[in-house]
């Protein structure tokens, strides 16, 4: 009797911590995640290894219709009024009637392609230089969301790390053709405006902006806020040093706060057409109606194959002592 | 032993004697204290009152615009001159992107720009969001009341919410879609950029447009005949130089049945060729125009563009249901059922009451002529009553009527997609006008002035004559002893509210006070409670006592037993 308890206490046991330890694991995801890509982008922290991490960066992605030769990167400043020509539609950009707003931290063209809270020497007060200059390259679009299911917009990279101190130049190429924003949020207030550092552009264009990194480890969120695009997918992080803590829903990254429930759907599937004789249809209906109660009654009786000779032992033994 | 039973016995008796007295006397009023609510200002504190007053920006003439939330004056600037010919520092008080609104070329040499491009994105307002359990960008149409929608919205620059702190949505993106406004002959470019998550078009309903264009393939905006659906990230133009003038609509064509109900619906006005017709491109949230076109000019004092659309809770909800797209388009496409679907938010401009009197209210002076172009976008019939008035309808979805069998209603009963324009006439003969005062306004389908079933709300407002209004926009109506300060809190249109309750003083039908003794339910489950604990104390009782039982049982038994003489222990 005594036994036949333990037994059933310590398989109770087993089971509750294997379910816990399957929700530990969901939970962990994340974290282990992360860790991949501190390991898939070590490139990052090496210095003037800015244009092969470009390069690599592109092979980590499956995008084989990448077509980068519509919208040349590589010379382009920060505000090209020329390159940008979406063929037959030249009425478009009307007479050439240019804005161009510039004050210490805003600079804006006739088209919105926007550079806000640039910094490109003033030091925070917890460095005492420049640890390196980094160029990097990110790329927008609706394409890069496809590797992420259940988003519609999304970077192609969704972490970036970087030393303390460094002089990070970011290339924001928006490969849709629509606008799309690099905003970074949480820089110190006395060097950026709001704590902000925002690149904005109507692509398929590049816009590209400087900004120096405070000398602590900190993690700053990176997105775009045009209505649901952050929510649908467009955000990441920029680490600098060993971080802090991570910022939530960044696709493959983080896991989301708040999750949509998800449940099968009766598709229709190719298994389901009526090519078969009727009737082997009969029989697979009939073995498919059932399985169910066939697999129930299997299950019965492995349990009570197992489980008799024990229930056997009680009334005896209770005979014994009685 | 005998101590519980005296307990319960008394237990007992009292309890009908309680119940007696409870019955006596009702429950009190309980009056909702006007501190428990959240009490909005009446006026939008965020916009400033010198907007009202007649200005004149970038050499644009901007009509006076008394109500409490009026257009914001370099919106109309930068919409007449076109954002690219107005200046940084009037374009950075407007908020859109400085290629919104391009004008250019006086192709017929008449003195205004006759090619024009629009510029048009599409944005969600009320979503869920994977963050946190709020929406965002939020849009109130009524306090408290913010159902998932999605607009057309001029092409703005910068983020989607007021600032970093705020959810509120950037006052640019907001329900209903923009008005439009063109010239006829001018050559016109709309550029969608689809900003939104889903697949979208254009269709301009009413608006003279070639259904395929050489350049941009077909652009009738239906993807069953004419274009595929425009995917998320793309952009489209679509091209026209109208013939004919008239109050006309534009809307999406893609799952149009949902689509449309969820706010991709706005007015678009061809306006007739005139010499220096500068017009006002975009009359963002619709309402009083500013800038009337030359046209207009010449017949009336006024002009306001007045749309009406109804939302299905159980569709807007979809969107703060699910983050996911896929979920989403698996709700509206395939599981969603218009024919099953009842309306449950009716519209002005947006907003339903009391927010209708902030920015929608028709104000006039005595003798005017006010034209008013309506647009209906719900998906029912409506018949909007003006009180005190009888207009005249001039036309019928952008067609003048014959000027001879004009006739004159006061219920202008609109089809689904139907435009009507009037003509208002404030003139104090009994017919066309019974004189000054805070007239109503309203849908006369009498679910047309409820917010989810709650009235007052729907789109309901007024045409008000200044006598009428007070220092901060609004209809005065305090020396009848009007508060309209209760429609001005959530709690008002989440049914908390008694909405008599400050009708007499002592709140005679306000919210009774629960009950104060036990209700007949709440007496029977404790009877049934104190049943079971006697039954308790019985099986408790007989298991402390049962050696005694047992041993008087086995007494009993083997008296009887003794008397037959058994063998047996």
């Amino acid at each position: 009797m005594i036994k036949t308890t333990t037994i059933t206490f310590l398989l109770a046991g087993i089971l509750a911590a294997g379910t816990s330890a399957i929700a530990q694991d969901k939970a962990a995801a994340g974290n282990e995640h992360d860790h991949h890509d501190h390991s898939g982008h070590s490139m990052n922290q090496a210095p003037a290894g800015t244009e092969q991490q470009q390069t690599e960066d592109h092979s980590g992605h499956d995008h084989s219709d990448h077509d980068h030769s519509g919208h040349d990167i590589s010379a382009e400043q920060h505000i090209d009024h020329s390159a940008h020509s979406t063929s037959s539609q030249s009425a478009e950009h009307g007479d050439g009637h240019h804005h161009h707003h510039m004050d210490h931290d805003h600079i804006m063209d006739h088209e919105g392609t926007m550079i806000m809270g640039q910094n490109l020497d003033k030091l925070p007060s917890s460095c005492k230089s420049i640890s390196e200059e980094v160029e990097i390259t990110v790329r927008a679009g609706r394409k890069y969301a496809a590797q992420f299911p259940g988003t519609a917009f999304a970077f192609d990279q969704q972490q970036w790390h970087v030393k303390p101190c460094s002089k990070v130049t970011w290339h924001f190429v928006n490969e849709d053709n629509i606008r799309h924003q690099f905003m970074m949020h949480g820089l110190p207030k006395y060097l950026y405006k709001y704590g902000m550092f925002h690149l904005e552009v109507t692509g398929p264009k590049t816009v590209t902006g400087t900004i120096i990194v405070p000398g602590s480890d900190d993690t700053f969120l990176v997105h775009c806020d045009i209505s649901h695009h952050m929510e649908k997918g467009m955000k990441a992080q920029l680490v600098v040093g060993k971080g802090a803590e991570n910022i939530p829903s960044i696709p493959g990254v983080t896991p989301y706060n708040i999750n949509d429930k998800y449940e099968a759907e009766n598709l229709p599937k190719v298994s389901d057409k009526a090519e078969q004789s009727t009737m082997v249809r009969q029989i697979t209906a009939f073995t498919n109606n059932n399985f169910q109660n066939y697999g129930m009654m299997l299950i019965g009786a492995l349990i009570g194959l197992f489980c008799l000779p024990l229930l056997n032992k009680i009334p005896f033994r209770k005979k014994k002592t009685g | 032993m005998p101590i519980h039973f005296f307990i319960a016995l008394l237990t007992f008796s009292m309890l009908p004697s309680a119940a007696i007295q409870a019955s006596l006397k009702l429950p009190e009023t309980v009056k909702v204290d006007p501190v428990a609510l959240t009490a909005e200002p009446m006026c939008d504190p965020k916009i400033s009152p010198a907007w009202r007053e007649a200005q004149e920006i970038e050499g644009v003439k901007i009509a006076a615009s008394p109500g409490c939330s009026p257009d914001n004056p370099a919106w109309i600037a930068a919409a007449v001159k076109g954002t690219n010919q107005i200046s940084m520092e009037t374009l950075m008080k407007t908020g859109l992107s400085p290629d919104a609104i391009i004008k250019t070329d006086d192709l017929d040499g008449d003195g205004d720009p006759d090619r024009i491009i629009i510029k048009l994105e599409i944005m969600e307002l009320n979503g869920k969001s994977p963050d946190f359990p709020g929406l965002v960008p939020t849009f109130d149409i009524a306090p408290g009341i913010q159902p998932g929608a999605w607009v057309f919205a001029p092409k703005t620059s910068g983020m989607s919410t007021e600032n970093f702190e705020s959810v509120r949505a950037n006052p640019l993106l907001r329900l209903p879609s923009p008005v439009i406004r063109v010239e006829v002959g001018d050559i016109v470019q709309i550029v969608l950029e689809n900003t939104h998550y889903f697949p979208h078009s254009i269709h301009l309903h009413g608006v003279d447009h070639p259904f395929s264009h050489g350049d941009h393939a077909g652009q009738d905006g239906v993807p069953q005949t004419s274009e595929v659906e425009l995917m998320p990230g793309g952009r489209r133009v679509y091209e026209f130089q109208a013939r004919q003038p008239g109050t006309m609509f534009y809307h999406c064509h893609v799952q149009t049945h949902t689509h449309l109900a969820m706010g991709l619906a706005g007015m678009i006005v061809v306006e007739e060729n005139r010499p220096n017709n500068w017009l006002q491109t975009l009359n963002i949230g619709a309402g009083h125009v500013r800038h009337s076109s030359v046209a207009v000019r010449e017949n009336f004092d006024q002009e306001y563009d007045l749309h009406y659309h109804a939302m299905d809770k159980e569709l807007s909800d979809i969107t703060q249901k699910y983050n996911d797209p896929r979920l989403i388009a698996r709700d509206m496409n395939q599981r969603y059922d218009i024919t099953d679907s009842t309306e449950d938010y009716y519209t002005l401009n947006g907003l339903s009451f009391p927010y209708t009197l902030r920015e929608s209210l028709i104000i006039v002076e005595p003798d005017q002529k006010i034209k008013l172009r309506l647009l209906n976008s719900g998906g029912e019939s409506i018949a909007i009553h003006t009180h005190g008035h009888h207009a005249t309808i001039t036309h019928y979805d952008g067609v003048e009527h014959n000027p001879v069998a004009q006739i004159m209603r006061d219920v202008f009963d609109m089809a689904p997609a139907q435009r009507l324009d009037l003509k208002l006439e404030t003139v104090n003969d009994g017919k066309h006008s019974y004189g000054e005062g805070d007239w109503l306004i309203h849908d006369h389908r009498e679910k047309g002035i409820t917010t989810n079933g709650m009235a007052e709300g729907g789109s309901m407002s007024s045409i008000v004559y200044k006598s009428y209004l007070n220092g901060s926009g609004l209809p005065k109506v305090s020396h009848f002893g009007i508060d309209l300060n209760k429609y001005f809190t959530k709690e008002y249109f989440e049914r908390r509210l008694p909405v008599w309750q400050d009708l007499d003083e002592w709140s005679s039908l306000g919210s009774p006070g629960g009950q104060t003794g036990l209700s007949p339910q709440g007496q029977i489950s404790l009877m049934n409670g104190l049943i079971g604990l006697l039954i308790g104390l019985v099986i408790y009782l007989i298991f402390a006592k049962r050696e005694q039982i047992k041993q008087s049982a086995i007494a009993a038994v083997s008296r009887l037993k003794g008397v037959k003489g058994s063998n047996q222990k």
